[in-house]
């Protein structure tokens, strides 16, 4: 989600990333052309290419094809 | 973007309220509340209002987790930030949210050190990064939020982390929807359900709303289509005369939830015997508080708290607001002593607040519409 105001505390549109590296409980994820480091343990094991609803800092699902 | 764009299509939003229009009995109103907030951001964003039929009017609920905040609760957290030693750590929305003394911000102007944060997990790494300091998160949010409050609790107990701790302001989403249809005056057909609380929670919360009360569920999205789909789907029960819990938003809900998220804020909180949400009242067992084996990293046990009940300022009409009583350009200082740069009240500080959502993206419509005869 890259062309819309992000409210970061209720996960307000969809936040979804895709998984670019695994780093132990963590996963590098892309969110448009910026990345960041989500905790992935709540939906683990994810794999590289996966998407991912992230909020504040964590996964909280995986996204269904 | 896939997720984005294709649940954007004006085409196919042509196409949805076409088939909602069509669904329209004659003679029939229907008033249907979105709950979450980032609903009404998206209503509000996207025009999705200018698509529906007359007959059918949104109603905004309580689910804006800046907005339901009490004013007390603000104080509480700026007394902590005060505190000597004291690195606050919390989300961009509640920085700007007045209280008694001004803000956080002011808070910071003054001399506290406030920070913004984008994950608690971001507050425990300064915690890490700054031992000589004690690092407190200003934990606020739903379901939605709560399991990243908790895996951080977990990671800090688990690494022996001893200067961190939580202002747990957590709150749940079905106790306020239980006030809501308890009330006297309720008047409403429908609801349109939280999507990203779902992905937490599941769907079977929900259910006593059917079964209790009579009243249709969609869980949905938070896309344009998403939430067309979810009015057509509240719309097609009323016709039908069912009242079912129903998911619209399939792509990351499931009905049991995410038991691990769930698992999670188990293991760390426990439900409070009440709490006060700003415009409902104190509601029982509505919200979240660190459960006693982890006190360490509870900031309501290790700081002294003002911990005093505060009245909204006069002008403010949020809590109406909150109660769906008034719309947002019905308060009396909408867009005039209150606005996004100078909030008065916490509806129209976060971009999920209906004050917010209305004036940054619903507010010149309304003008054109007014000026355009019938």
């Amino acid at each position: 989600m890259t062309d819309a105001c992000r409210c970061i505390t209720c996960g307000d549109v969809a936040v979804v990333a895709r998984v670019l590296e695994l780093r132990g409980a963590n996963a590098l994820v892309a969110l448009g052309a910026e990345s960041e480091e989500v905790a992935v343990e709540l939906v683990a094991p994810v794999q590289v290419g996966e998407e991912l609803l992230c909020h504040a800092g964590v996964a909280l699902a995986r996204v269904a094809g | 973007m896939k997720h984005v764009s294709e649940y954007r299509s004006g085409e196919i939003a042509a196409r949805l309220a076409q088939r909602i229009a069509a669904l329209v009995e004659p003679g029939r109103r229907y008033k249907l509340m979105e709950i979450c907030g980032g609903h009404t951001h998206a209503i509000y964003r996207h025009g999705i209002e200018d698509l529906l039929p007359r007959e059918v009017e949104l109603v905004h609920g309580p689910g804006c987790p800046v907005c339901v905040i009490p004013m007390g609760r603000q104080d509480d957290a700026i007394a902590i930030a005060e505190q000597d030693g004291v690195i606050f750590t919390t989300f961009a929305d509640m920085l700007r949210v007045p209280a008694t003394n001004g803000s956080l911000l002011d808070a910071k102007a003054r001399g506290a050190d406030v920070r913004m944060v984008y994950s608690p997990l971001d507050a425990l790494r300064l915690a890490r990064e700054n031992p000589d300091r004690h690092v407190v998160f200003f934990a606020i949010g739903f379901e939605t939020t709560a399991p990243s409050t908790a895996l951080t609790v977990l990671r800090a107990g688990a690494e022996g982390v001893e200067n961190f701790s939580i202002f747990c302001n957590h709150v749940l989403v079905p106790p306020p929807l239980r006030a809501i249809l308890d009330s006297p005056d309720l008047d409403l057909d429908g609801f349109i359900g939280p999507g990203h609380v779902s992905t937490v929670i599941g769907t079977r919360p929900y259910d006593f709303i059917a079964a209790d009360y009579g009243k249709p569920v969609a869980v949905a999205g938070f896309e344009p289509l998403d939430v067309l789909q979810s009015i057509y789907m509240l719309l097609r029960q009323l016709g039908e005369g069912r009242c079912e819990v129903e998911n619209q938003y399939v792509r990351v809900v499931r009905r049991d939830g995410n038991e691990r998220a769930l698992a999670a804020i188990d293991e760390t909180m426990e439900i409070r015997d009440s709490f006060e949400w700003r415009g409902l009242g104190f509601i029982e067992r509505s919200a979240l508080r660190l459960r006693g084996r982890w006190t360490q990293f509870d900031a309501e046990a290790r700081f002294e708290l003002p911990g005093a009940r505060v009245a909204d300022p006069p002008a403010c009409q949020c809590g109406e607001v909150l109660r769906g009583v008034l719309r947002p350009w019905e308060c009396k200082v909408f867009g005039t002593a209150c606005t996004p740069e100078r909030p008065i009240g916490t509806c129209m500080v976060s971009s999920e607040g209906a004050c917010a959502a209305y004036y940054n993206y619903g507010r010149l419509a309304r003008r054109r519409s007014e000026r355009t005869p019938a």
